[in-house]
This record gives structure tokens, C-alpha cells and sequence, in this order.
């Protein structure tokens, strides 16, 4: 954990050392703004982006398996609606798997899967939220983030580095967590690190961030990781070919990709 | 002790297959996990392959067996003694590329049946899919194609199906067949409109003797109904005019808020030879009356869970007045289901079914006359369906029982099956389809000594 802070903070260099001062020495911001600004920079960056993704999946015993997708990624409004299209290439069970999100923060998303094999178009039950995305143990819900309506947060903590949050659902019954703590960095306002505890009070997931780099002026993190303490395994997300402001126009985000994967902003690197 | 270390070689050998040596090294231990990046740049799958070919080459190879549950002498019979309908070595290749703006795709399997004791190629996909400007998409070629709301039950999707595969054990994905058609896609603001051509008829893949039972009202001789495994394609000629005897299907399909809106129409052929008249008459054979269809479906989010209705007519052309004999008769088909999580990682579906045929007393009438009652069915043919999946270590191992039961017909289709993905090259999976009934002419009761046992090994690569 340690480490990774320093990494991190090594990473952002100077300008990190230099804002972090000034971030010190100002008024602590409300809890709605740290939120926001999180939220901000984990999930909206950027009017649009795209970037390659890999997910190894180790399980206790070490066996492991992977997964090769392309992200594409436009926002509709401000902390709002937002759509996404998640493109498998590997392994060729999966290829041409088209996953599609239309993130509605004020109410459901509605989501699709296409399963080219059977020329299939399937629509995910809103519910159907924290299971396993495609056998990783990351949640369909970490793909498009977790709405932030849907907790109550509260600013448990503020180190020289971080503001420490505790969010607790408003739908106890909705989700496998009683709780959860997120180390959100004071200069990137990125969520380095998340802690998932269960109802007798021990941390059993936890989620992190890391690999930090400055991308078209966006702090962004190139990995992420993903812990199951109580199975024992891990999921280890790298990311590359990330840009932002790219113009993907909203066509791109409809039925026609389901079938006809758009290889222009796929493959645009 | 010879036949160890040979096997051992040969478990040694596989292991090596199934862990891809671009596994093996590159990502960061426990500690470190890779924030050094020097381990990512090279080794992305896609960058080897895109060097070295023109196109992408994938595929698996496939062992399966399906054993009888119960005896069933006139299949037996059927295929020489054999206790098994199902028993096959399967390779699939597909092939992939781009040429400029255009994308093709060439599927085949190569099939080792135990079952005919003869080797088989199937193609599965051979297209092509081009834009045409900025606003269609045309997919040429042997395709597969899907539409409707409907699980494992379909009322606007025509295209074919293969029962066969379906009812014997193989992959669900084979229950799809293959079109050869001219699929051409319109995306509008508002509208997207799919036009489907297929300039020749292809038919379902229906129960055919051979590997399965079914009932005959005449298998043993006139007016003797019983369980048969006779071909019935042997007795059935196709529609094959060209271009009269074409396909056409068409669906407009639009969004709003959530809500997918459909509408269908279909103009083509029954897909199982279902016009007796020449058969009755022992003049000539049976074919595939004309059918019509319009529908139109709805599928919404609706509490934790998606919803959906859909309903169809079908117009049986030839028999309007419902007062012909040898020819089916007209009927609404119409759908509701509902799919949720019911807990982490069990997700129901439920689906309730209803076929009402048109003019029924006429037909029962007809039917009664000939000696064969049983075949008129029941005016209001009601059919439920569940879905269980349930899955553990993250989807790897998934459960899932499919039932279908019908308390109109009083008979039942059940599909347990559990799958283990091993690795990403590795799937093993077992289950059974278990078919009864109270009447041996019902439409899942006549199955029931079909009822079998199967496992597959999938290995992709």
C-alpha cells in the first residue's frame, strides 16, 4: 500500500509536490465535491475516450486466465448520462463479444450483450450488477461506475495525500457490502485504493489504482488491480492506446456496433 | 508402466498447449504486479498476429457423447444396435479479416460422427458485411441470424433452427442454423429496418427418425399411431423455385427510454413439412405449406429484471378458411417472460407461451373422422418455461436447468446441465434433456424415450 502511494506520487513529480501545498493549506472541500471530482476524473474524463484493456484473472491456485477488450467511452452530460462500448478480442471464445452501456445516473443503465455465435442480443437485467464482468473480479458496475446516489458518504480521514471516504448503501439488500472506504488522491482526485467490508466487519475485496500518467491533460491510471480476499484471487487490469477528445460521434454507441464492431475508433492508435 | 510415462507425455504436451507461454512471464508477480512497464509492450496478443497474417484464424476441437436414458428400440434399430444418438469429433476453423472497409468470415466444422460412422463438413458462416454509404449495412452470404425476445422459444424468428442438435445434446449455439441469405440493415434517426432475403428456402433441421423417435399417427400401419424413427424427410420435397420460392423477412425496430419497440414481417414457408395432402393422398410427398407472419414485440426494464412480450399471427396461406385437410391451420402465437437476479448469482427466468390455433373444431372434427383425434392437439396450447443459471468462481462453473411444461398438453422438457470452463482453452460440460408426458403424441411426450444423457470437452484455440 505504501508503496504504491509513493509510486504513485513519484509519478506525479513536482507538479504533484507543488499542488499538493497548495491543496494542504486550503479549506477541506465538502464531502459532495470529492465525490464529484472522483467521480469526475475515474469515469468522465475527457468529452470521449477510448483504450485497450487486459485482465489477467488468477484464481487461489494460481491457474489463470485472460481478457482483451477495447473500451470506447462518450459523455453525454456533465457527471451524467454516458455511453460505452466494451469490444472482446481475446480469448476467441470471446471475440466479437460487444458489451453496451447506457449509464443513466438517475436511474437504471441499460445494458446489451451481443454474442456473435448465435447472432444473440441480450439485455442484462438492471439487478444484475455485482456479479462477475466476464469471469474477472471486477463487477459489471466497476466497468461504468457505481452510481453515486446510491450511497451515502461521509470524509472519515484526510491525510497529507488523501481524503479517506466511508460510503454506505442506501439499499442494504442490493449489494454484497456493508460498507466500503476510498483513498482518493488529493491531487488527481483519483481513487487509488477501495476497501470493501462485509457485515461482520471484515475488508474481503479490495480495488486499486495505479501506474498514474498524464494522458491529453488527464491523470490516468495505466493499472488496476482487483483482490478477493475471501477466494484468494485477483484480477490485474492493464491499460494502453488510451486517448481522449477523440470526437466519437454517437452513432458509434448504438445496435449497428453490436454487430459491426466500429474497427475506426477501435483500432484508432 | 510404459502407458504411464506415454501418458504423462502426453498430459505434459497438453499443458503446454493450454498455458500460452505469453502468460507465463511478462505480468508482474504478487508484489510488483507489472508497475514496471516494461513487461506490456510486446506482448499483446493482437500485435504478433496482425504481423504475421492477412487474417485471424481461431477455432476448437470438440468430443462428444450422448447416451439413450431409456431403451428405445426403433432408434436402435434405426442406427444398427447403437445405445447413443450422439457421438461425434468436432473441429471448427473460422477465419477473419478486413479487405478495405468490408469484413469476411468463413466458418466450417469438420464432424467425425460415431453415430453414421462418417466423416461431414458443415459450413457454418461464408460472408461478407460491407457499408453501403453512411446509413445500411448489407451482410452477404451463409449467415447466422437471430431476432425476437423470445429464450429457446421463437414466434417472429424464422430463421433456421436446429432441432436436432438441439434435442440430442450438442452446444446450444448449434441450435442456430444457417441462412443463405442477403441481410441489408437501414439505420435511421428514429427506425432500424432489417430486410432479409433468402433467395432459396432453407429448412429446420427438424426431428428426422434416424436419431430420434417421434410419433406417427400411421407407424403402425393405417389408423396405428405409435413411435417411429422413419425418415421424414425421405417423404417431404422442398420448395425450390428460384426466385419464387425465396424468404423474405423484415423487422423495424426502434427505442424509446428504455423500451425496445418491434415490428415483423415474414413471408415464406413452414419450416417443418407440415402439408400432408399428397402424403394422405399417396400420390407424392409432403411439403412446406406457404406461412405468413406478422408480429411485434416489447422488451422493457422493469423492477430488478427485463420484461418482455411478443406476439404473432400466422397466416397459413393455403388454409384460411381452416377447412382444408393436410394443411395447418392458422394461429396466434404470443409470448410473455420476465428475467431477473432472484439472488447474487441465480438468475430466473420465466416465460409463459400460448398457441392458439384458428378453426380448431373444424380441425378436431377432421382429425376424429381420419381416426387420428390426437393429432388435432388442443385449441389453446399453453406452455410455461424456467431458466435457472447459477453460477460460482466467477461464471467458470455455471448450473443451469431449462424447463419446459406444458399444462395444456401435460408433458415436460427438462435441460439440466453444469459447465466447467477449466481454463480459457478448456470447457467441459454435462447434462441431459429428459422429455415426458401423459400422451406418447404430445409434442414433448412423443420424445420421451429420446430422453439422453450427454458431455462435451471443448478445447479452443
Amino acid at each position: 500500500m505504501n508503496t504504491l502511494i509513493k509510486k504513485t506520487a513519484g509519478l506525479m513529480g513536482a507538479l504533484a509536490l507543488a499542488t499538493g501545498l497548495a491543496t494542504a493549506q486550503a479549506a477541506t472541500p465538502s464531502v459532495t465535491e470529492i465525490i464529484e471530482r472522483a467521480n469526475q476524473a475515474s469515469y468522465y474524463a475527457g468529452q470521449d475516450g477510448r483504450s485497450e484493456a487486459r485482465m489477467r484473472i488468477e484464481d487461489s491456485r494460481g491457474n489463470t486466465q485472460t481478457r482483451q477488450f477495447t473500451v470506447l467511452r462518450r459523455n453525454l452530460e456533465d457527471q451524467g448520462r454516458q455511453q460505452y462500448l466494451v469490444v472482446f478480442s481475446r480469448p476467441s471464445e470471446y471475440r466479437d463479444t460487444v458489451f453496451l452501456v447506457e449509464k443513466n445516473p438517475a436511474a437504471e443503465d441499460d445494458r446489451w450483450l451481443y454474442l456473435p455465435d448465435m447472432d444473440l442480443v441480450r439485455r442484462i437485467a438492471p439487478g444484475d450488477k455485482r456479479t462477475s464482468f466476464v469471469g474477472a473480479h471486477l463487477f459489471y458496475e466497476d466497468i461504468s461506475g457505481r452510481h453515486l446516489e446510491d450511497d451515502e458518504h461521509r470524509l472519515v480521514e484526510e491525510t497529507a495525500e488523501h481524503f479517506v471516504l466511508e460510503s454506505t448503501p442506501k439499499d442494504a439488500r442490493s449489494v454484497e457490502f456493508a460498507r466500503y472506504r476510498t483513498w482518493i488522491n488529493k491531487d488527481t482526485w483519483l481513487p487509488e485504493r477501495i476497501e470493501y467490508t462485509n457485515a461482520s466487519g471484515n475488508v474481503y475485496r479490495i480495488m486499486e489504482n495505479a501506474g498514474v500518467e498524464v494522458i491529453d491533460g488527464y491523470p490516468t491510471p495505466t493499472m488496476m488491480r482487483v483482490q478477493d480476499l475471501e477466494s484468494g484471487g485477483q484480477t490485474i487490469v492493464q491499460f494502453r492506446g488510451i486517448r481522449y477528445d477523440l470526437g466519437i460521434p454517437a452513432s458509434v454507441f448504438t445496435e449497428r456496433s453490436l454487430r459491426n464492431p466500429p474497427r475506426q475508433w477501435l483500432e484508432g492508435r | 508402466m510404459a502407458e504411464w510415462k506415454q501418458w504423462l507425455t502426453a498430459a505434459g504436451l497438453i499443458t503446454s498447449l493450454v498455458i500460452p507461454p505469453a502468460l507465463a512471464d511478462d505480468w508482474g508477480s504478487d508484489d510488483s504486479w507489472g508497475s514496471d512497464d516494461s513487461g506490456w509492450a510486446d506482448s499483446w496478443d493482437d500485435d504478433e498476429q496482425t504481423s504475421r497474417l492477412p487474417f485471424e484464424l481461431r477455432g476448437f476441437y470438440e468430443a462428444a457423447i450422448g447416451v439413450h436414458l431409456r431403451s428405445n428400440p426403433v432408434v436402435e434399430e434405426a442406427l444398427g444396435g447403437k445405445e447413443y444418438n450422439l457421438g461425434e469429433n468436432r473441429v471448427q476453423l473460422t477465419l477473419d479479416g478486413d479487405w478495405r472497409s468490408a469484413r469476411y468470415r468463413l466458418s466450417g466444422d469438420l464432424v467425425a460422427d460415431g453415430v453414421e460412422q462418417a466423416f461431414r463438413g458443415e459450413l457454418r458462416e461464408a460472408l461478407v458485411s460491407f457499408p453501403l454509404g453512411e446509413r445500411i449495412d448489407v451482410r452477404a452470404g451463409r449467415q447466422v441470424l437471430t431476432w425476437g425476445t423470445g429464450d429457446l422459444l421463437f414466434i417472429n424468428d424464422l430463421f433456421p433452427k436446429d432441432w436436432e442438435s438441439f434435442l440430442i445434446g450438442r452446444d446450444e449455439d448449434y441450435l442456430k442454423g444457417t441462412s443463405d441469405a442477403l441481410r441489408t440493415t437501414l439505420y435511421t434517426d428514429q427506425v432500424t429496418v432489417d430486410l432479409v432475403w433468402s433467395p432459396l428456402f432453407n429448412p429446420d433441421n427438424y426431428p428426422d427418425g434416424g436419431r430420434l423417435s417421434y410419433y406417427s399417427p400411421m407407424a403402425g400401419g393405417p389408423g396405428v399411431g405409435g413411435q417411429t424413427a422413419a425418415s421424414v424427410s425421405d417423404q417431404a420435397t422442398e420448395p425450390d423455385d428460384f426466385p419464387k420460392d425465396g424468404e423474405l423477412a423484415l423487422r423495424l425496430s426502434t427505442r424509446h427510454q428504455g423500451v425496445e419497440y418491434e415490428l415483423y414481417g415474414f413471408r415464406g414457408f413452414y419450416p417443418d413439412p407440415q402439408d400432408q395432402r399428397a402424403l394422405m393422398a399417396g400420390t407424392g410427398k409432403a411439403t412446406h405449406p406457404r406461412l405468413n407472419v406478422y408480429g411485434a414485440s416489447v422488451r422493457s426494464p422493469l423492477g430488478p429484471g427485463i420484461a418482455n412480450a411478443e406476439v404473432g399471427f400466422y397466416d397459413s396461406v393455403d388454409n384460411r378458411s381452416g377447412d382444408r385437410a393436410g394443411l395447418p391451420h392458422s394461429e396466434w402465437r404470443l409470448l410473455l417472460g420476465y428475467d431477473w437476479e432472484a439472488i447474487t448469482n441465480l438468475n430466473v427466468g420465466l416465460q409463459y407461451y400460448l398457441e392458439w390455433t384458428q378453426d380448431h373444431e373444424a380441425l378436431s372434427e377432421r382429425m376424429d373422422a381420419a381416426g387420428m383425434a390426437e393429432m388435432a392437439g388442443e385449441e389453446y396450447r399453453h406452455l410455461l418455461t424456467t431458466r435457472l443459471t447459477y453460477t460460482q468462481l466467477r461464471g467458470d462453473l455455471m448450473w443451469s436447468l431449462f424447463a419446459f411444461v406444458s399444462p395444456s398438453d401435460d408433458d415436460f422438457y427438462l435441460r439440466p446441465s453444469v459447465r466447467y470452463r477449466v481454463s480459457d482453452a478448456l470447457t467441459l460440460s454435462a447434462g441431459g434433456n429428459v422429455f415426458g408426458g401423459k400422451e406418447e403424441s404430445s409434442f414433448f411426450g412423443q420424445f420421451e424415450k429420446d430422453s439422453n444423457a450427454w458431455v462435451r470437452a471443448r478445447y479452443r484455440f
